[in-house]
């Protein structure tokens, strides 16, 4: 059989995701059997020229990792896009923007100001920022457009499946490998490497009756190490997010933070968590509620940590 | 003939880079510049964030 042409790409992301590949440990050399692989900046040497001389079509797997942050992702996207056969969104930076997309919270003007002006460790006398072109006495210079939105992979390109976690988990990714090389794939368009059941589901933790009266920040509370976090009152995501993860937060004693993403059939997370907390809040009158909800410092940026991308917010400040 | 030297993206590190190396007639180097195309913006989009949330927010500046 000939070897398959592997491509792995890290758009705005934190290079976990790429680790997260090499965490299979010495699967890495079963891979290696049966791949050539063709681009992964993280480990390898190939240059986007490499990538631009192939043929269209030329690469049968693709695992894109990050967010679309600015006009290169963008473009290395739409390069990958056209040189591969199966296109996966790896991650949640890459599905729906993940914790880069925490900036559709500020105001892009604002990010720039912050970062090379503001910040007490930048000395920039000048206050130059960042430009997309600038001469030089020896040759022009390009840098890509930030853009004023951190945007998901499906929402540049066309995706053809989606693999989610932050970053998605060795055992899961080496599932995802194994399905590609046997051309055991489902349908296009499908979520692999995850449960289609929530991650309560796969919880061990004893869940009794859910009434909460107040929600804790985790360092407002100590809990009981067997018992449902929700219901002592931290905010834990598991009753919305796809289970798949081996609940790997909670086994560390903090609530999930939802990084796999909505359940089936959901659009957005976030408001259906919302909902669900609204159901099993003990309260009687709209003050009860109104004090129980002060309890959630951060709805946005907690209910959204992964997702603001593809949520129906969006972001709060802009359009 | 002055030449342009592009080394992109650079590579086996955490983050995004590029160097333009620019020759003169002699083919000698006159000028590199290294250039960082990436930037999310942790310094501004952690603002308003919960403290004790930052540890699991922060630790995405680099996986690797
Ligand atoms: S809410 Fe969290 S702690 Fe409770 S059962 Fe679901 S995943 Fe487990
Ligand atoms: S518990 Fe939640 S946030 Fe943590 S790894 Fe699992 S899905 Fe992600």
């Amino acid at each position: 059989m000939a070897k398959l042409n592997l491509a792995l790409y890290w758009a705005a992301a934190c290079g976990g995701c790429d680790v997260a590949v090499l965490d299979v440990n010495e699967k890495i050399l079963d891979i290696a059997a049966v791949a050539n692989i063709v681009l992964w900046p993280v480990a390898l040497d190939h240059k986007y020229a490499d990538v631009a001389k192939m043929a269209p079509g030329s690469i049968d797997l693709c695992l894109f990792n990050g967010a679309i942050r600015n006009s290169e992702n963008e473009q290395i996207a739409r390069m990958l896009r056209e040189k591969s056969q199966v296109l996966v969104a790896f991650g949640s930076c890459a599905i729906s923007g993940g914790i880069p997309a925490l900036a559709n919270l500020k105001d892009r003007d604002d990010i720039l100001r912050r970062v090379y002006l503001e910040t007490p460790s930048t000395v920039n006398p000048d206050g130059v920022l960042p430009q997309t072109g600038c001469p030089t006495p020896v040759g022009d210079l390009h840098l890509p457009e930030f853009y004023d939105f951190v945007y998901s992979l499906d929402q540049v390109v066309e995706v053809d499946y989606y693999v989610p976690g932050c970053p998605p988990t060795p055992q899961r990714i080496w599932e995802v490998v194994q399905a590609v090389v046997s051309g055991n794939l489902p349908p296009r368009g499908a979520t692999v490497g995850a449960l289609d059941k929530s991650l309560c589901d796969e919880c061990q933790r004893v869940k009794r009756d859910k009434k909460i009266k107040r929600f804790y920040r985790s360092h407002e509370i100590i809990t009981d190490p067997e018992l449902c976090l929700l219901e002592q009152g931290l905010l834990c995501m598991g009753p919305v997010t796809r289970g798949g993860c081996g609940t790997q937060c909670i086994n560390a004693n903090m609530p999930c933070r939802g990084c796999y993403g909505p359940l089936p059939g959901v659009t957005d997370q976030g408001a259906k968590y919302l909902s669900s907390i609204g159901a099993i809040m003990d309260a009687r009158t709209p003050e009860e509620v109104d004090e129980i909800m002060q309890g959630i410092v951060d709805p946005a940026g907690t209910f959204y940590r992964f997702g603001m991308s593809t949520s129906l917010l969006k972001g709060a400040v802009k359009q | 003939m002055s030449r342009r030297i592009t080394i992109d993206p650079i590579t086996r590190l955490e983050g995004h880079g590029k160097i333009e190396i620019f020759l003169n007639d002699a083919g000698a180097v006159d000028d590199v510049y290294f250039q960082i195309p990436e930037l999310r913006g942790f310094e501004k989009f952690c603002e308003g964030r919960p403290v004790e949330e930052l540890p699991r927010i922060v630790s995405r500046i680099c996986g690797v």
